[in-house]
């Protein structure tokens, strides 16, 4: 535990609290039965804190090693309860959720090639790279999700706003911190590590204080009108406006080149 | 600082920015699902005042009063017609956004949703915003021929009429499927 800054020890406790009762709430409000991932996802931040004590406390020799290697199980719950959150606010609207699911396929794709050549051969920092390279991903796909519900007008409980919002603002501030002591500390592991654990841990309690004020009551029922069972009039409308706002846009150039010859 | 870590941290930047922007309440933009049941919302179509303002930048009143009154008379009628006209091309503005949001209702009401055909109506629509902008400013220091105007008013008047019928269509549908909704409800039968 030694190993640890006492102002990162402070706001680390004060994390696993929050934590604590966002895991009570969650329970005590039913609302784990809608987010069971999100659930387990909060239950194993919080077996990793009790990890990363033991470790800590220990001072094992791959200690840098074995901490990465937990932070990787969290990562993957962390994006599968993101999902889940995603799949609740765009569940009534298939065709949003579909168009959605390519969309960030497609922008992952992307950004996974440019992340991969971004980490090849900067092996001291390979793995705060793949760190930043994950959030980049990750806070992209959520702002994509966003995007579309401002896009098609989608109503979204604010409690799911919250949770994705919160997800979006910790992989920023991680990507941040990741970048600027990057910049400003290279080659200075010694100053630069409680730094980095204290911006990221405090980010974190952040996020958990927004996510306990969001689910301190049981999660709204779904009133939102669902999407019809057939697509016939999208398939006959679509093409229709779209040929209409393509004639729009020659009859508006139109004009526009009437008044550049005339001047 | 190396140019990768700049663009990541202006990522980031950006990224939190928007956050705090699509976080906010959408407030007026916002099409809410009472659209589909208040067609009074689309009934309203500056584009069928096209006549008069047609008439009002008729060259025969220019003429006229160029030959019957004096110089600076014409031109304070010039310029307060132009006003109308610039007022009416953002009327027909408006009219296009209401029709342009009711393609995403449609859109978002459908189960199945094409990729392309969603790219594209942006991409039309995008491009119709940037070419009014540009159109605009030109008609705030001249006019724009009267003709095509007019079947820029008729483009989105057949526009309008064809999306009510198709969201009167949708409307009922979606009354219905909310009947069945709460009657199974009703049941304790979990809708899927």
């Amino acid at each position: 535990m030694a190993a640890l800054a006492s102002s990162v020890k402070w706001v680390w406790a004060l994390s696993v609290l929050l934590q604590l009762a966002l895991f009570a709430l969650l329970f005590f409000k039913g609302s784990f039965r809608r987010l069971p991932i999100l659930t387990t996802y909060i239950a194993l931040n919080l077996c990793q804190a009790a990890y990363l004590l033991y470790l800590y406390s220990g001072a094992g020799s791959n200690l840098r090693s074995l901490a990465w290697g937990s932070e990787a199980v969290t990562l993957i719950f962390q994006a599968l309860a993101a999902t889940e959150a995603i799949r609740l606010a765009l569940k009534p609207y298939p065709g949003i959720w579909g168009l959605g699911w390519r969309a960030i396929g497609f922008i992952a794709a992307m950004l996974l090639t440019y992340i991969a050549k971004h980490t090849a051969g900067n092996y001291s920092w390979a793995l705060l790279e793949l760190d930043r390279g994950y959030h980049l991903l990750f806070a992209t796909a959520i702002i994509s999700c966003f995007v579309l519900i401002r896009y098609y007008a989608i109503r979204v409980p604010v409690a799911y706003k919250l949770l994705l919002g919160g997800f979006c603002f910790y992989s920023c501030i991680v990507i941040l911190t990741n970048t600027v002591l990057q910049s400003l500390l290279y080659g200075n592991f010694a100053a630069y590590e409680p730094i980095w654990q204290f911006a990221s841990i405090l980010a974190f309690a952040l996020v958990q204080l927004v996510w306990t004020a969001a689910l301190r009551r049981p999660l709204p029922v779904d009133d939102r009108l669902r999407a019809l069972a057939s697509d016939d009039i999208y398939q006959q409308v679509s093409p229709i406006i779209d040929s209409r706002l393509r004639l729009l846009n020659e009859k508006l150039l139109r004009i526009w080149k009437t008044e550049a010859r005339s001047q | 600082m190396s140019l990768s870590l700049f663009i990541f941290f202006c990522v980031a930047v950006l990224f939190l920015t928007l956050l705090v922007w699509l976080l906010r309440d959408p407030g007026e933009d916002a099409l809410t699902e009472r659209g589909l049941d208040s067609p009074e919302e689309f009934g309203q179509r500056h584009a069928t005042y096209f006549p008069q303002v047609r008439r009002a930048m008729a060259r025969e009143d220019f003429t006229f009063l160029a030959l019957r009154g004096s110089a600076a008379l014409t031109r304070r009628v010039r310029r307060e017609r132009q006003k109308i006209a610039v007022v009416y091309l953002t009327c027909l503005r408006d009219d296009f956004a209401k029709l342009w949001r009711l393609a995403r209702v449609i859109a978002r009401m459908s189960p199945r949703v094409g990729i392309a055909q969603e790219f594209t109506r942006l991409r039309l629509g995008l491009t119709f915003y940037l070419r009014y902008e540009l159109i605009r400013v030109k008609f705030v220091v001249g006019i724009a021929p009267a003709p095509d105007l007019s079947s820029l008013s008729d483009m989105v008047s057949k526009l309008a009429i064809r999306l009510e019928t198709a969201m009167s269509e949708l409307g009922e549908r979606a009354a219905l499927s909310a009947d069945l909704a709460s009657t199974l409800h009703r049941r304790g039968v979990d809708a899927p």
